[in-house]
């Protein structure tokens, strides 16, 4: 144990203040090192010594004036650091670093890309790049007025599209196709509908019964 | 942090790996207590689901056997609720059956295959929801919740399957077998001829709005309708029918609360074919006219054009519940032989002709 744990650690340890995930490296370090574990005895000790002392505070102490004062000598402190120098927030409990950062930023960017690769269709991606091509060769004006109205973003359909095809019916947004089929019939019929829901009609070929599939999109 | 980012990648795996795999695909079938149809059976070979885009891709293929529990009453038809999900398009669907005959006590089957989806994101897995929206009897009686609107829809294609029987079984009195066999000779060859060409419709208002141009829509008279399209227009730009718009009167004695207009689009090579209907829900009184305006363009192949569109009233639902529809007389017209479909019940004695020859469809007919 050539390194000791800082000592800011070890009271923050001593009043359990330590945040949870430094606590395990701390705690083994302490059981490990003599000298560390005496600090948090001591620190303990002094806590107690202290807490003592508040049992014993006169009465009548005037608390509300001491937390204005407290308070107003805080503000002064932190002005003062201001003038002499550039104030750094830090924060508790993760140190935020540039190669952390990176990490995580790779890492999430990675997840992203191989989940959009296994996922969205190649026609949505296709489109997805029109509309970039798109907002990236409007005139600034153009994009700002509406830079993602479906007509900015160059997509023909800017709401669901029913489509009826002698294969049947055809669902699509965004480039995702939902198809109706019975099985490996064909459709003795569609029909579509300007609300826009569709129907396919088929018969059994052995016993004539019509079955009549519907699909709404609305 | 080293810790924190390989618990990140090990949590996404399981997400990562089942994108692109076929997954089992969970189904519940829900009949009410008092259905008057039981489940006999099910089958759900081939069902799958596949993530995709944030959303699960559900292939529905389903089979289920079901018993007419009702005393006294035939079931004419019956439609089945596919639910995805409620709210997005695409997430519902439906399965329905008509033209049947099934008597009290009887089995029949409901086959369907249809593709939806359900997003991610609900947290439920791919899972479909199979109920009972409608069923109609011989009587024209109903039951069910009819949340697609199922009764009306079979409504019509029970009184298209009367009128077709009525017709053939007045062909078969007056001109014998061979009459019959030259009638449904001829009903194979339009249906077989019948031009079907690939539409698609664009809700809301349409990106495309270059080079339009207004053109005024001709409207079929069909003497005996009741009611008659006053005018019309449509923007066409291009492969695109824009934002159809018309004036209805009611010349009848009855107020209406539901029509259906058929779309004939005509291309400049003089091909006809019916490319889609539009429905109105509003009540329109007796003697009275309204203007319908629809936020919808009609996209056709990119290598046809728009030269004309024609209108034409196709089913009419008054406030009392009763419908019109066209007689085989108004069907009768050049225009509408070429490119109404036939009824549901004319296609399946098309079948059974075609399959068992004119003796079986004789026997058909004699049934009910």
């Amino acid at each position: 144990m050539n390194t000791h744990t800082p000592e800011t650690e070890l009271a923050l340890l001593a009043t359990r203040d330590l945040s949870w995930h430094r606590q395990i490296p701390v705690r083994w370090h302490v059981s490990n090192c003599g000298r560390c574990r005496e600090l948090v005895a001591a620190y303990r000790l002094d806590e107690v010594f202290l807490r003592g002392l508040t049992v014993d505070l006169p009465p009548r102490l005037p608390w509300d004036r001491l937390s204005v004062e407290m308070t107003a000598n805080i503000r002064v402190g932190l002005a003062a650091g201001e003038c002499v120098g550039p104030y750094v927030h830090e924060r508790h409990g993760i140190r935020v670093s540039g190669w952390r950062v990176a990490t995580a930023v790779f890492g999430v960017g990675a997840l992203m890309s191989v989940a959009w690769w296994l996922n969205t269709p190649a026609k949505q991606t296709q489109s997805l790049g029109r509309a970039v091509k798109a907002i990236a060769s409007r005139p600034f004006a153009g994009v700002f007025a509406n830079p993602f109205s479906a007509r900015a973003l160059g997509w023909d359909d800017p709401n669901f599209v029913v489509r009826v095809t002698t294969q049947g019916i055809e669902l699509h947004e965004n480039g995702t196709r939902l198809g109706v089929t019975q099985g490996s019939e064909r459709p003795v019929a569609v029909t579509l509908n300007v609300k826009g829901s569709a129907r396919a009609r088929y018969v059994d070929q052995d016993t004539g019964q019509v079955t009549i599939t519907s699909v709404y999109a609305q | 942090m080293r810790s924190n980012i390989g618990i990140l990648v090990l949590a996404a795996l399981p997400a990562l790996a089942q994108f692109g795999q076929p997954q089992n695909l969970a189904h519940r079938i829900d009949l009410p207590r008092d259905s008057p149809v039981s489940l006999v059976g099910d089958e759900w070979d081939g069902s799958a689901s596949v993530v995709r885009g944030g959303a699960y891709a559900m292939d529905v293929r389903m089979a289920l056997s079901l018993r007419n529990n009702s005393v006294h009453r035939r079931i004419r038809g019956i439609t089945l609720s596919v639910l995805a999900q409620e709210a997005a398009p695409g997430g519902k669907g439906s399965i329905s059956v008509p033209s049947l005959d099934v008597a009290p006590g009887e089995t029949f089957s409901v086959r369907g295959d249809l593709h939806l989806i359900r997003p991610v994101s609900d947290g439920l897995g791919p899972l479909v929801e199979v109920t009972l929206d409608g069923i109609l009897f011989e009587d024209l009686s109903f039951y069910g919740p009819d949340r697609l609107h199922s009764r009306r829809t079979m409504l019509v294609w029970e009184l298209e399957s009367k009128r077709d029987r009525q017709f053939l079984k007045a062909v078969l009195e007056q001109k014998g077998a061979e009459g019959l066999k030259k009638e449904l000779q001829a009903s194979v060859e339009r249906d077989t001829n019948k031009p079907q060409f690939g539409v698609q419709v664009v809700r809301g208002r349409s990106s495309n709005q270059e080079s339009s141009r207004e053109l005024p829509v001709a409207f079929l008279n069909v003497p005996e309708s009741p009611l008659e399209p006053m005018g019309g227009a449509a923007r066409i730009s291009g492969n695109e029918a824009q934002a159809p718009k018309l004036v209805v009167h009611n010349r009848s004695l009855r107020a209406v609360r539901y029509f259906e207009i058929g779309w004939v689009m005509k291309d400049p090579q003089g091909r006809e074919f019916l490319a889609a209907s539009m429905p109105s829900e509003m009540r329109l009184p007796p003697r009275s006219s309204s203007q319908i305006l629809e936020e919808a363009a009609l996209r056709f192949d990119p290598r046809t054009s728009v030269d004309s569109m024609t209108g034409f009233i196709s089913t009419v639902e008054f406030t009392d519940g009763t419908f019109w529809i066209p007689s085989r007389a108004a069907l009768a017209d050049p225009l509408l032989r070429s490119v109404v479909t036939a009824s549901p019940e004319e296609q399946r004695l098309m079948q059974i002709f075609r399959k068992r020859g004119v003796n079986a469809v004789m026997d058909e007919l004699k049934r009910f």
